[in-house]
């Protein structure tokens, strides 16, 4: 559920000026603190191991709030509960799927990523393919889809960060997208992957605060969710229904995107080789699930409660759905909690913009180089030059392009689905695929998701009943994959090293 | 008119049948996950069919289950919220015989200190890329 529709309301949006006193003075707290951390993070930060995967050393806590705040974005407090106010309980099914997504990434990827890490000293998740299918070309095959996928989610997130921070400071756009990835750069240039961790720590935290106490105002505020059902359903009874404006199709292929997609998102799956201990995995769906659900209680609740507040008369309609949470904040809420939220959409992206720079400058400073057959020296040197180019690129593209860019973060999420999941989750669970398999399916992602929702941005295509192309482009990605490993079957046992058939046959 | 039917069905299935190939272990089956499988595929399958069979009447006068008509809560509490309280459980509760255990990590970090002795690691290689001091 990151970035793509998150970002892309976030545009949309324009949020109101919020620059209150209390705003911003919450907002430069909160600027201080992910300073603080970032400066004491640096100081932790001496070898590309600590730089790229935090020295395998990071905490089951410290993980889980990481991993929760990276999955979620800015789309949990913008995006997604204008997509509920604009479509109902539809919406819902973008969501729904964290009910099993996170045991089902443990049991799938987890386990397997982690010992791989632990046997081939991987840090990247091309690493893991190449180890997979002793291939430095399915290795840097799967580098180039990742890296498409993070040019469209760093250049929007750049352009969400300016929206917020402008929206906050009342700076302006263009100094708004600045200075939010000059803290972001800072923290990621010095710290990498550690400073990272820590600040999504503090960042995570913020936002389920923020989400908890959103919930209960709502509920307190609409007089319960009863109340807030009454209210929409003696307006447009639709909206609460089970597909809400969606149709049953639409919002199904939602779910199916969402979960099973989910085994290929980078930010997720990276955050597997940190943990220090493999046995400390025990417990981290349930906590990350637990810390998922509080995050979300913002998405349902301001979605339904704006919605309801709106039909009463509480509050004005309207100009776009994704207002729903500033026109709540401005107009209802205590100012310190709407301060607390802002500050947790500016966290959001600048956690999802930090672990896709660290991401993106793996890639380029170690999968592309091992693709070629080479090695690049240096690699914490390199990794922090590579960063600060990735960021500024980032923001010129923002600044440059305007709302255009928000085409870029459409396909995201699909995109990684499309490419990895066969690949990565399914490859590294069946002993019968085959390299040709791999690259075959993530070269059919990679060509169909781009020029599906090409086609589906430019109006010249879309699949009946709302279908949407990622689910389609995820499916054909899994079915080439099958075909393909088990026409060259015969090669799938020379495919495989004894230690990584040990880590799946475990 | 089939289609959704065939998600609602399908998608349970996909998701159960991918959580099966993450926890098999070879030659050991999935053991006791069974239930919370079949549990977790039931649920998902009960719900979007339920969403799908029962008839679209939401009015102001519908009666609502914890705060939210019969299809919708469903969906919401039965898809999104009934495998939360099992899944991750369940995963806990069998961890050690099922997921992993410390003699298997014990295996594959000698696995891993025989490859470092023959591959040298990334902080390994970075050490002899520096000028020495």
């Amino acid at each position: 559920m990151s970035g793509n529709q998150t970002i892309v309301g976030l545009l949309q949006a324009a949020l109101p000026r919020a620059s209150q006193p209390a705003v911003i003075a919450v907002g430069l707290a909160y600027f201080a603190v992910i300073i603080a951390i970032s400066v004491w993070a640096a100081r932790r930060t001496r070898t590309a191991s600590d730089f790229f995967v935090a020295g395998k050393g990071i905490g089951l806590i410290a993980l889980t709030v990481a991993s929760v705040s990276v999955s979620v974005s800015g789309f949990a407090f913008i995006g997604g509960p204008g997509f509920i106010y604009a479509v109902g309980l539809g919406a819902m099914y973008i969501v729904l799927p964290a009910a099993v997504t996170n045991v089902m990434g443990a049991w799938v990827l987890a386990k397997r990523m982690r010992l791989l890490g632990e046997a081939r000293n991987l840090i990247t998740i091309p690493d893991a393919i190449g180890a997979r299918y002793r291939s430095p070309a399915a290795q840097g095959l799967a580098a180039i889809a990742i890296l498409v996928g993070i040019v469209g989610y760093m250049a929007t997130n750049a352009l969400a960060m300016g929206v917020v921070i402008n929206s906050i400071f009342g700076v302006g756009l263009g100094w708004g997208i600045w200075i939010g990835m000059g803290v972001t750069l800072a923290y990621s240039a010095s710290g990498g992957i550690l400073a990272g961790i820590y600040n999504d720590v503090f960042q995570g935290t913020l936002m389920a605060a923020a989400s908890v106490l959103v919930f209960l105002f709502v509920l307190g505020y609409g007089g319960g969710l009863g109340g807030i059902s009454h209210t929409i359903l003696a307006h447009d009874p639709v909206l609460l229904g089970p597909w809400g404006k969606l149709t049953p199709l639409a919002a199904l292929s939602f779910f199916f995107v969402f979960s099973i997609g989910s085994l290929g998102q980078p930010q997720a799956v990276h955050k597997y080789y940190m943990l220090r201990d493999p046995l400390q995995l025990k417990w981290y769906p349930l906590l990350k699930t637990l810390g998922l659900v509080l995050v979300l209680l913002l998405y349902f609740s301001v979605g339904v409660g704006v919605k309801a507040f709106v039909l009463d008369g509480r509050l004005p309609p309207l100009t776009s759905p994704d207002q729903a949470t500033p026109t709540l904040l401005l107009n209802v809420t205590p100012i310190l909690l709407a301060a607390l939220v802002f500050s947790g959409v500016a966290a959001a992206t600048m956690s999802a913009a930090n672990s896709f720079i660290n991401i993106g400058a793996a890639i380029v400073t170690h999968d592309l180089p091992v693709a070629f057959g080479r090695r690049v020296g240096n690699e914490l040197g390199w990794g922090r030059a590579v960063t600060i180019v990735i960021a500024v690129a980032a923001a010129l593209t923002a600044q440059l392009s305007g709302t255009t860019v928000a085409f870029l973060g459409i396909f995201g999420w699909g995109l990684f689905a499309s490419t990895l999941v066969p690949a990565l989750a399914v490859g590294l669970n069946w002993a019968g695929a085959t390299r040709v398999g791999a690259m075959a399916s993530i070269a059919t992602g990679l060509v169909l998701t781009l020029a599906l929702e090409s086609a589906a941005y430019a109006r010249l295509f879309t699949f009946p009943a709302g279908v949407t192309a990622s689910a389609v482009a995820m499916v054909a990605s899994l079915l080439v994959f099958f075909v393909a490993s088990i026409l060259t079957r015969r090669s799938a046992e020379a495919t495989l090293d004894p230690d990584v058939r040990l880590v799946m046959e475990l | 008119v089939w289609a959704p039917w065939l998600l609602a069905l399908g998608i349970p299935t996909a998701v159960g049948a991918i959580m099966i190939l993450g926890a098999t272990r070879s030659n050991r089956g999935i053991g006791p996950l069974k239930l919370p499988f079949l549990f977790t595929v039931v649920i998902l399958a009960a719900g979007f069919c339920a969403a799908l069979a029962l008839p679209a009447n939401e009015t102001a006068a519908s009666q609502l289950w914890l705060g939210l008509p019969i299809r919708a809560a469903a969906v919401i509490y039965g898809v999104g919220l009934l495998p939360i309280v099992v899944l991750p459980i369940a995963y806990a509760l069998t961890f050690e015989t099922q997921t992993l255990s410390a003699d298997d990590v014990e295996r594959v970090r000698e696995l891993g200190r025989q490859n470092r002795a023959t591959t040298p690691s990334l902080d390994e290689r970075e050490a002899q890329s520096l000028p020495h001091e």
